[in-house]
């Protein structure tokens, strides 16, 4: 008799506990949001409609899971943005102006990314500045390299298949969508960030350093070279998600992907994880990527004017942020 | 007399202007448990900052069972089998117990993967759950919990039971019984005696000289950055202790007590 009111008990405890975490919260949320804009406007479910925005979230998707693990540690990185531009940009450049095989010129391109990356978490961890500063001169950097080997104007399309162009923008039909391989790519990157943040050794490692960074110091946990490895993910996925974007529309455009930087960071914030570092969440950044994306398509949809865009977007993700942290005040009180 | 464990000569530390350890110097031996105590300022948590890595010395050697070692990173300490509890908070809030105790040693299946290797959570949890009978935490805490959910003394029991796994060769402690009930405080002292039966060697801070009765087997003074006196707690008392501390004559301090 008592063994079955503990399990009644636990069971109930342990969905007051799920109910109460942030990705479920965000999920029901998802859930609603997705349910309003189909109801506004039936197109919204319509096979190209959802084509449309599977060809966007990969590319916003992929950089958001690397922020996450560095948002856990308790860094950020504003130049995502401008890597995103820039990678493609030096792959193209290399590729036609300079006539470079174009495998070699995708190396080159995530070399400089890696480097990027290392820059930003040297300077963050051993000089000590904040990632603020740091990753918002890189940001200017980066986006002013663009432009100016560019000389400001988009590189002109790239038409050659082959196997590069397949793998990073492949498209293939499934029943009524039209979906990218950069939907494998965002899939296979998931499962490998959640692997890690939740189930491996780093993992422990990037939470207790976002957590108390002396702690962990003091446990012998090399923090200083784990971050610097998570900016180089950062701007590696980065410049990576910027390649399949510009492949994807066979064009590189030196300011693209201006502003994704605040986008990604909404994206993960919004599913959850704590801006502050120690905790996060990858469930809830792909459920984040997923509401962003849904929320700017169906605002389209529903016949919002497209200049009060952002009012409405920027009004929802405070929604969220309001509603995380009136669970967690409830959660910590339990 | 036993062997000598950790012989530190001549350690010097300063934060720009201040110096906080002149010139400390004190061999430990195995199997005892020795008292640090000072007063405020006087640079005991900053001289155990220096042998576990944390703060590393700027001068000055350090011998582990008289060889000459290098500590300049935390890692390298605990390598050396010194485990060191921290005065200020020493954990991890947002993790859970388990995953604290374990931090920067977790149990893993595929080791070859590196730090990419998965965590073994069942022999995470079994020992996690065995470890928190052992400190004699009177609640019954589960070791999934987050430790942001736990009081300060509780929190401090974890810190301490994450020290005993390990049966490091050399264990130090911060003022360990800081926040402490009663119980919790009692647990702590059992703790340091279990130690020394089994032969390691506890350096063991605090301002508590009662407790340095109850537990120590020698006192070290420390003073300004530097030690000023060591002696063996039989041939001393609470008296004599306070004045060195407090760097005046014993009898001076008698007097006084006597006015008030
Ligand atoms: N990180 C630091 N930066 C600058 N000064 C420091 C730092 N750590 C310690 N100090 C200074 O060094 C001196 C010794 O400090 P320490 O913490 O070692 O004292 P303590 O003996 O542990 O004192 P308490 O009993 O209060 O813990 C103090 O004057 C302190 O202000
Ligand atoms: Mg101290």
């Amino acid at each position: 008799m008592a063994t079955v009111t503990e399990r009644l008990e636990e069971r109930r405890n342990w969905w007051q506990g799920l109910s109460a975490s942030p990705q479920v919260t965000s999920l029901i949320i998802l859930a609603v949001v997705l349910a309003g804009f189909s109801i506004a406007n039936p197109n919204f479910l319509s096979p190209l409609n959802i084509s449309n925005m599977m060809a966007f979230l990969p590319e916003l998707g992929i950089m958001a899971l690397a922020m996450t693990l560095l948002l856990t540690a308790g860094e950020f990185d504003l130049s995502v943005g401008a890597v995103f531009a820039l990678g493609p940009v030096i792959v193209m450049l290399l590729a036609q102006q300079a006539g470079i095989d174009i495998g070699f010129a995708l190396l080159v391109g995530l070399a400089v990314c890696i480097a990027i990356g290392a820059v930003n978490g040297v300077i963050v961890t051993k000089i000590g500045i904040s990632s603020f500063l740091v990753t918002l001169s890189m940001l200017l950097i980066v986006r002013g390299t663009a432009l100016y080997v560019t000389q400001g104007f988009p590189l002109k399309s790239w038409n050659e298949p082959g196997i590069f162009v397949s793998l990073l923008a492949g498209s293939f039909q499934l029943g009524p969508f039209k979906l990218y391989v950069s939907l494998y790519w965002f899939i296979g990157l998931t499962l490998i960030a959640a692997y890690i943040l939740n189930w491996s050794k780093l993992g422990n490692w990037i939470s207790a350093i976002g957590s108390n960074r002396n702690a962990a110091i003091a446990r012998g946990v090399p923090a200083d070279a784990v971050k610097i490895g998570l900016f180089i993910a950062a701007s590696v996925l980065s410049g990576l998600a910027g390649m399949i974007s510009a492949f994807r529309i066979s064009a590189a455009s030196p300011v693209a992907g201006t502003g994704y930087e605040l986008e990604v960071i909404a994206m993960v914030v919004v599913g959850g994880t704590a801006l502050t570092g120690g905790y996060g969440t990858i469930l809830g950044t792909v459920v984040g990527a997923f509401m962003l994306r849904a929320i700017r398509n169906g605002i389209v949809l529903i016949g919002v004017p497209g200049l009060a865009f952002n009012i409405f977007v920027g009004a929802l993700i405070l929604v969220m942020l309001v509603l995380h942290a009136m669970l967690s005040k409830r959660g910590a009180r339990r | 007399m036993s062997v000598e464990v950790l012989r530190l000569e001549g350690i010097r530390k300063s934060f720009g202007s201040v110096k906080a350890l002149k010139s400390a110097s004190m061999t430990l031996r195995e199997g005892e448990v020795v008292a640090l105590l000072g007063d405020n300022g006087a640079g005991k948590s900053t001289l155990i900052k220096a042998i576990s890595g944390v703060h590393p010395a700027d001068g000055g050697a350090i011998y582990v069972r008289g060889e000459k070692a290098t500590i300049r990173s935390a890692r390298d300490a605990i390598e050396l089998g010194i485990e060191t509890i921290h005065q200020d908070t020493s954990l991890a809030p947002d993790l859970s117990i388990a995953r604290n105790l374990f931090l920067g040693r977790e149990p893993v299946k595929l080791p070859f993967l590196g730090v990419f290797a998965p965590i073994d959570f069942p022999l995470l949890r079994q020992a996690a759950s065995t470890l928190l009978k052992r400190v004699g935490i009177s609640k019954k805490l589960d070791a999934d919990a987050a430790v942001n959910t736990l009081s300060g003394g509780e929190r401090q029991s974890i810190a301490i039971s994450r020290a005993m796994q390990f049966a490091a060769k050399v264990i130090i402690l911060d003022e360990p019984t800081n926040n402490l009930g009663v119980e919790e405080t009692h647990g702590v002292l059992r703790f340091v005696k279990e130690m020394r039966a089994a032969g390691h060697t506890v350096l063991f801070i605090t301002h508590n000289i009662h407790h340095v009765f109850q537990v120590a087997d020698r006192i070290i003074v420390m003073r300004r950055g530097e030690v000023v006196a060591e002696q063996t707690v039989g041939d001393t008392d609470l008296l004599s202790v306070e004045a060195l501390i407090m760097g005046v004559d014993a009898a001076t301090l008698a007097e006084q007590a006597k006015v008030h």
